[in-house]
């Protein structure tokens, strides 16, 4: 594990909260979508959070929610880390 | 990079105050001022005690040479600094003594003469626990201070200042020869034609004389009162050199200062007289500490936007740029001046106004380039305008002669952003040209700026060769601008390539009408990179008085423009800047603005400020109150104006080509997008990428899709409905820097 992962991984793990459970199906798998764990990366950085996935293909859905309060928060934080 | 030190080695932030270089003890009166400006009476004291070792005696006798070279002299008077020590000494809460809980030292000094100096040698050693033995030929303590105060103003401040401290005193005690002294070191201070044991000064080091571990100092070589107190003080640092490491050679206090200030910073401040005629109130000291000017260079923060926003000087700005180059962190990630290296406008102010010309801007530039170099340098804050370049570049570049010619003698270089603001303004002025110099080639292309700024070395290279060989095969065609940031970046990086503006062309022509603003007051707002064009400057002023335009200057004008906010690209990377720049750009003057560079215009038009172009009033055409452009319609401009250029000038108009579908965007939601700076294109990407591969998730509850597409480095999302075919509803659209590792 890289050095700060673990730091990051702290950071991100609450990007979740804001993920509603809501129905959303994968167009190809026609499967619906499920929390699961998934991998991000920004500046060389790995971490790791729970999103909705598809559970056969892998296809990830990213609400604007998350991405302008959590990912948005991170972000800023890795570039002036 | 060892550029950092050299450059911050000439700057003068730490240079003394004038006050500080006429004073004996070095005294840090700037300092001292501020305390007692916040009305820190006490700790205002302890600098004044700690400076002069009896602060009841100094205050009693110095005659204030500082006066002399305060700047406030000629503007209601030299601070009464005497009165101000007084205000310390009346209203400190505890005159006593500091007391220094340190370990004996067993070092032996003598010091021979119990006047002033050799008792501040005393008191000071003392303090730091060497063993004091003062020998006194008479039988009394003060020397030559007898002769000038009352013994009991004297006496009482020597004995203070010693309620911690103790030292030998040995009255009547001449000594004769310094071989009778068996010390450690010996410090001479005999008083005006005393004995100087037959050594001499040595100024090879300070106080030091011509025999190892004797010093001398005090009315025996020459000082005053004043200067015999603070030389006992300061002799202290030589003779602990020599009780440490045997040498005689302690540098000699730093004499004068370079420090400048600027005639306009001086503002006249009534000098304030104590009411009882005597001493000040405590009120009274805080308005005369006020009247200070506290004399520092801080050109640099109080006029460049970027170093005055994050108060940071020089030194402390390359300190924190080798800490982000060299990390010193464990996992050797930490770049802290990752944001404050984006956040240069790269204007050119802190050189303008740097007394010693440090060119922290260009610093910058150097330093975004090594970390981007080292790949430490988010992408985020510039992948937009090298994108942008790019389109200007490949999709939108033209590079012609007119029909006939074999080479040019003028090219005209619009840059990339009048045509993206008005299409309209560059067809104006094309045609202009091409009436009287019908030679005149023509190139649609970005001069580089973006990947300049952006640190991006190769990407800019590759754009600076682009422009030399289309250049060289134009038949090295003078260049003629529109955009002083474009005639910059040529004189920098393609200095072969002779250029003028458009403006001069447009004015020796004499075209210029009378327009619909005329008797309407304007001022001239030149950009940044106009700085040093003061024929340009001029021009621009005349063609707005032609035109029946009254002018009014702005105090941040010429060769002392303000960004805009746009140079350096800076928004991404720091949005709250960029905002603060325009704020402050635009509230120089109530007036509306004319501007010669599109960008500056177009910020303040968004800012709700009139502005217009120089152009819009010479061509007469309405771009000034245009509508407001989003970043998808400023590209589609770079297109129509290709096409029209085509069409008009080389009759080759082409269809242009049709977006694979038609998206049906609300305006609330091109708002969003445009603040986020999302192009409609790359939200056809995405969605094309979806129906290609089917990679779309459906929201039953909504009835829409919603599908991501990574371009660049930034992932796109969008949400939509397919309304029927080849027609899309956008319902939302949003991006992210960070990535799904999928």
């Amino acid at each position: 594990m890289e050095p700060g992962t673990y730091l990051q991984a702290r950071i991100i793990e609450k990007m979740s909260d804001s993920q509603k459970i809501r129905k959303l199906i994968c167009f190809r798998c026609s499967k619906e979508l499920e929390l699961r764990k998934t991998d991000f990366s920004y500046l060389g950085h790995t971490f790791f959070t729970e999103v909705p996935r598809c559970p056969e293909c892998g296809i990830v859905y990213i609400s604007e929610e998350l991405v302008k309060g959590r990912i948005s928060e991170v972000e800023m934080q890795l570039e002036d880390k | 990079m060892a550029y950092t030190h050299e450059l911050v080695v000439d700057c003068l932030q730490f240079e003394r105050a004038f006050c500080a270089t006429k004073c004996p003890f070095n005294f840090d009166i700037r300092d001292f001022a501020g305390k007692l400006q916040q009305g820190r009476f006490n700790v205002a004291f302890r600098t004044y005690q700690q400076a002069v070792g009896f602060p009841g005696i100094v205050t009693a006798l110095c005659p204030e040479p500082c006066r002399s070279v305060c700047p406030m002299k000629d503007a209601g008077g030299a601070i009464s600094l005497k009165l101000l020590e007084k205000a310390s000494v009346e209203y400190a809460r505890n005159t006593l003594p500091d007391r220094y809980n340190m370990p004996r030292k067993e070092k032996r000094v003598a010091i021979i003469g119990a006047g002033i100096s050799g008792l501040a040698c005393a008191l000071r050693l003392a303090t730091k626990k060497y063993q004091v033995s003062v020998f006194e030929k008479t039988g009394r303590i003060g020397g030559h201070l007898h002769q000038l105060l009352s013994p009991e103003i004297f006496i009482e401040d020597i004995e203070l200042q010693f309620t911690h401290e103790s030292y030998a005193l040995h009255l009547n005690t001449e000594i004769t020869s310094l071989d009778d002294l068996d010390f450690d070191a010996v410090y001479v201070a005999t008083g005006k034609n005393g004995n100087d044991f037959g050594v001499e000064r040595n100024y090879e080091g300070a106080f030091a004389s011509s025999r190892s571990g004797v010093f001398m100092g005090g009315s025996l070589t020459g000082a005053d009162t004043m200067e015999a107190i603070a030389n006992g003080l300061a002799a202290t640092n030589a003779i602990e050199r020599y009780l440490k490491i045997n040498a005689m050679n302690q540098p000699e206090e730093p004499s004068g200062t370079k420090l400048t200030i600027e005639a306009i910073r001086i503002v006249p401040k009534e000098l304030i007289i104590p009411q009882n005629g005597s001493s000040f109130s405590r009120e009274e000291a805080v308005e005369e500490a006020k009247r200070c000017l506290r004399c520092t260079c801080d050109a640099c923060n109080h006029y460049s936007p970027m170093m005055s926003y994050f108060r940071k000087f020089p030194k402390k700005i390359t300190e924190e740029v080798e800490i982000s180059i060299h990390p010193s962190s464990l996992d050797g990630h930490a770049t802290v001046a990752t944001r404050l290296i984006s956040t240069c406008n790269h204007c050119g102010l802190c050189r303008e106004v740097c007394p010693v010309n440090i060119d922290t801007g260009e610093f910058l530039l150097k330093s975004h380039r090594v970390m981007r170099e080292m790949g430490k340098m988010p992408w985020a804050f510039h992948e937009f305008y090298l994108r942008d370049m790019e389109f200007s570049n490949e999709v939108a570049n033209l590079t012609r002669l007119p029909g006939g010619y074999e080479s040019g003698r003028f090219l005209f270089f619009p840059g990339c952003q009048l045509g993206a603001s008005d299409p309209g303004l560059v067809m104006e002025s094309y045609q202009f040209l091409l009436k009287y110099y019908p030679d005149t080639a023509l190139m649609l292309h970005c001069c580089g700026a973006p990947a300049d700024w952006g640190g991006d070395g190769p990407v800019h290279q590759k754009v600076l060769d682009k422009i030399k060989y289309d250049w060289i095969k134009l038949g090295r065609p003078t260049a003629v601008f529109a955009c002083p940031t474009c005639k910059l970046m040529f004189h920098k990086n393609l200095p072969e390539i002779e250029g003028k503006f458009i403006y001069q062309l447009i004015e020796e022509k004499g075209i210029v009408p009378e327009n619909r603003f005329k008797g309407e007051t304007f001022c001239v707002f030149d950009p940044c990179a106009a700085r040093h064009e003061t024929e340009l400057q001029n021009t621009i002023r005349r063609l707005a008085a032609e035109t029946g335009i009254c002018l009014e200057s702005l105090p941040m004008g010429r060769n002392m423009a303000e960004c805009c906010s746009y140079g350096g690209h800076v928004s991404i990377a720091h949005p709250p800047y960029a905002e603060h720049m325009v704020r402050k750009a635009v509230s120089q003057n109530e007036h509306p603005y004319i501007t010669y560079c599109s960008n500056c215009r177009d910020i303040f038009t968004k800012s709700g400020k009139k502005a217009v172009h120089i152009l819009d009033l010479v061509f007469e055409t309405d771009s000034g109150n245009c509508r407001l452009l989003t970043v998808s319609e400023r590209q589609s401009n770079r297109l129509i104006l290709k096409n029209q250029i085509l069409d008009q000038f080389w009759n080759e108009g082409t269809v242009m080509e049709k977006p694979a579908a038609e998206l049906q965007i609300s305006s609330e939601i091109k708002e969003k997008l445009n603040k986020s700076m999302i192009l409609e294109s790359d939200l056809m990407a995405v969605i094309e990428n979806n129906e290609k591969t089917g990679r779309k998730i459906f929201d039953p509850e909504k009835n829409t899709f919603t599908g991501s597409h990574q371009i660049g480095n930034m992932t796109y999302w969008v949400e939509y409905r397919v309304i029927r075919d080849n027609v899309i509803e956008v319902i939302n659209g949003y991006c992210h820097r960070m990535r799904v590792e999928e």
